[in-house]
């Protein structure tokens, strides 16, 4: 028989027996990687609210007030979905949620404009969501806006020509861009960080499992009783292989067909994405197998990471904004390779930016990586000599 | 009667045993949620973010824009943190990621204006960011806005028109908005609210199937069902009474953190809160039996779908991206998680005050989740007769 003088090979093949056998781990590693992505990007590929609907209440009943109704509704980003005689019968369908915002315009709108005096429409709006403020908001201050520019022209600067004219509404002309996200919408801003932790918490729940499970079959021990488990290094790069090529398939599958199908921006190229993900995955999967050595329980690793996932995406500062978060969460968010990478990644992808770009956030993830890697092989240490003194024991 | 009560707090007391003896359940049931409330609240504790870093490129550097620069550099949401005559730094400082917008005024802005030549400026905001980029997109607009109108005006002082006639000239419509319940748009109000109860809600769906699941792991579910003299209903109730009595408190200490003392708005009172808080509690724990009910004496995967629909609710719940705005099939499938009702019972009672008849169909819908595992005892007896532990 031929001896294997491999043991990271022989840990390997052990590993991914394992977790072939094993549909719990299988569920976490294959499906969740799998069909995460696509259920979020599907929940939110409709990017931001259109046509919210909301009523007005119409005190004022001029042509000037229908007019501008008329142009509310014909913003993409309201519609008028009913006309009241009252507040309280406003109200009431704002209750009922059949709308999410009242706009109600006084009763001497027409009269203080042709008096040439300021007039103020109220905007009464739900914030069941901060989108309803945000969109119903801004499609009533764009017609307001332009109406504006329309009366200034209009009925208090006349005989002028149309260069002066248009001068008078635009004295100063305004580019608005919006980079990276051009339709401004939630998918492209919130799945590329939230790919990044799908990435990490899976292989954490993947590794943790596969840790849990050794415990239970080898009575509290994470590792068999066998010869080719005596080098901790070997053990640790055995297991971790398996999880990472796993994931690096995972993560290309993230990052181009998904990308791909929903069209979130994908300005990388591919070699930078693995470059990018190569030591963003060590770094996930020797903190996986470090933290792993804490499960007892094979069911107890969901109960640990599961959580992590929602704090966790909060501490990359992409969804909130990392200007704003207080230093210690701060602190507390460097020693998670999600932080560092979800940054990194989004810059990458969504912003063109190069490895060399981000190499501030690159360093942090193999810095990581390292120090998780070592910790991981201390760890194996002490168990491998707990396992050699239980066998001398028995 | 007796003896069932009796039975019940004979398998109460067994379970508070098992807590006492197992670290983890005091980490979830304790460290967990009361970490996640101080985890969010001091993370949003400023509400609505301000100040947020952007770059401000002159290229002009006159005194007109200086001017404008300081008027800019007043506003609530802006902190030019970067002020330099080059594009292409500060292109690369919003790449690098210190940044999140950048105000360009153009060579030549100062003569255009004087000479009403129309100049153009521009701003440009990292939407990948999208908090911060639509907030410094609003004070832009503002400003934006605001030096047309500053030009006009000077323009119409030259004519003779007297300041208010240039007001009513200037902005005849304005927009005065009401954001009902939550007037100073404070962002924690809206995720703290949620996302600590939907996060607790989760602890207690998994612990739910974990501690029922533990039960054929260890092998002791016959025994258990001997406790209970052969009653399903006096296993299960004696099981989680327990938990619902230690959730029912961490809720209620979560209310009294947000209504009490961070001041959050509640309108219809706390005591009606910490019911709602009750009614999710139960709704939660329906929902975690009912998972177990469906792969009956597997935890393992009765606990993979409790973490795997409970990450699903915090997005369908609606309160970050709202649900009217989802496709059909979303809209439809958010009924299904007890958050989504939950969020919409704490607009209705908490942020808006509006009678609970309105919403009566969530309340409804939170009772019937928790009902709903009722139907399917039938399982669990068969489990606790026939099944041993799958792994």
């Amino acid at each position: 028989m031929i001896k294997p003088h491999f043991p990271i090979l022989h840990v390997w093949l052990d590993e991914l027996s394992d977790i072939v056998k094993d549909e719990g781990i299988l569920l976490f590693i294959i499906l969740l990687p799998l069909a995460y992505p696509l259920l979020y990007a599907m929940i939110y590929s409709t990017e931001t609210q259109r046509e919210l609907p909301i009523c007005v209440v119409d005190d004022c009943m001029s042509a000037r007030s229908r007019d501008f109704i008329r142009r509310v509704d014909a913003t993409a980003e309201v519609q008028i979905a009913a006309h009241c005689t009252s507040m309280d019968e406003a109200q009431e369908l704002m209750r009922r949620r059949d709308v999410y915002a009242i706009m109600r315009v006084p009763a001497e709108f027409d009269k203080e404009l042709w008096r040439g005096n300021q007039t103020v429409v109220g905007l009464y709006s739900d914030l069941t969501s901060m989108l309803y403020y945000k969109v119903a908001y801004l499609g009533i201050v764009n017609v307001a806006q332009e109406l504006n520019r329309s009366i200034k022209v209009r009925e208090h600067q006349e005989n002028i020509t149309r260069r002066e004219e248009e001068l008078a509404r635009w004295p100063v002309r305004f580019e608005e861009v919006k980079l990276y996200n051009s339709a401004g919408g939630f998918c492209a801003f919130l799945i590329p960080p939230v790919l990044m932790l799908i990435l990490q918490q899976a292989l954490c729940l993947g590794v943790g499992m596969s840790m849990g499970r050794s415990r239970e079959r080898f009575r509290g021990l994470v590792i068999p009783p066998t010869r080719h488990y005596k080098n901790a290094i070997a053990i640790v790069l055995g297991r971790g292989l398996v999880h990472f090529l796993v994931f690096l398939l995972m993560a290309i599958y993230m990052s181009v067909c998904v990308t791909r199908w929903f069209g979130l921006p994908q300005l990388a190229h591919f070699w930078d994405l693995i470059g990018f993900f190569v030591p963003y995955l060590l770094a996930c999967t020797f903190m996986a197998i470090f933290y792993s050595g804490f499960v007892y329980r094979r069911e107890d690793c969901i109960l640990l990471f599961v959580f992590m996932s929602i704090p966790l995406l909060f501490l990359t500062g992409v969804s909130w904004p990392g200007a704003s978060i207080p230093p210690f969460w701060k602190a507390v968010g460097m020693f998670f390779p999600s932080t560092w990478g979800a940054n990194a990644y989004v810059r990458i992808s969504g912003m063109g930016a190069s490895l060399g770009d981000c190499h501030r956030e690159m360093m942090a993830i193999w810095i990581i990586a390292g120090v998780y890697f070592l910790l991981s092989c201390l760890m194996y240490m002490f168990e491998i000599r707990k396992a050699v003194g239980r066998t001398i024991l028995s | 009667m007796l003896k069932a009560l009796n039975r019940i707090w004979l398998i109460t007391s067994r379970e508070l045993s098992t807590f006492a003896r197992r670290p983890i359940f005091i980490i979830i049931m304790f460290v967990a949620p009361l970490g996640f409330l101080t985890f969010f609240t001091t993370m949003m504790g400023a509400g609505l973010p301000t100040k947020l870093p952007a770059a401000l490129v002159d290229e002009d550097d006159t005194h007109v824009t200086r001017q404008l620069t300081r008027i800019l550099g007043s506003m609530e949401e802006t902190n030019f943190v970067l002020q330099t005559t080059s594009f292409t730094q500060a292109r690369q400082a919003m790449q690098r990621g210190e940044i999140y917008a950048i105000f360009r005024i153009p060579k030549g802005t100062t003569e255009a204006a004087l000479t009403q030549r129309q100049p153009v400026i521009s701003f440009y905001t990292n939407d990948i960011y999208y908090i911060p980029a639509s907030l410094l997109m609003k004070d832009m607009r503002k400003m934006g806005e605001m030096v047309g109108l500053a030009i006009t005006r000077e323009t119409m002082r030259a004519r003779g028109f007297r300041d208010d006639q240039i007001m009513g000239t200037l902005q005849p419509i304005v927009i005065e908005s009401h954001p009902l319940g939550n007037p100073h748009l404070n962002y924690s109000v809206v995720l703290s609210n949620l996302l600590v109860p939907g996060l607790l809600m989760i602890v207690i769906m998994l612990t739910t199937s974990y501690s029922i699941g533990m039960e054929w792991k260890r092998g002791s579910q016959k025994k258990l069902y001997e406790m209970s003299g052969n009653n399903v209903w006096v296993a299960v109730l004696g099981k989680l009474l327990p938990q619902t009595v230690l959730y029912t408190i961490i809720f209620w200490l979560i209310d009294l953190v947000f209504y009490s003392y961070l001041q959050f708005p509640c309108a219809c009172g706390i005591p009606r809160m910490m019911l709602w808080g009750f009614v999710a509690v139960l709704a939660s724990q329906g929902f975690g039996l009912l998972m177990f009910e469906v792969f009956p004496s597997q935890m393992r995967m009765a606990m993979s779908a409790c973490s795997l629909f409970g990450v699903l609710q915090l997005s369908l719940a609606g309160f970050s991206f709202p649900v009217s705005a989802m496709d059909e099939p979303f809209q439809w499938l958010s009924n299904v998680f007890p958050l989504h009702h939950y969020f919409l019972i704490y607009v209705n009672q908490a942020l808006n005050g509006y009678p609970i008849s309105y919403i009566w169909t969530s309340v409804v819908a939170l009772i019937a989740i928790f009902l709903l595992p009722q139907l399917f005892y039938y399982r669990l007896t068969d489990a606790f007769l026939h099944k041993e532990y799958i792994p």
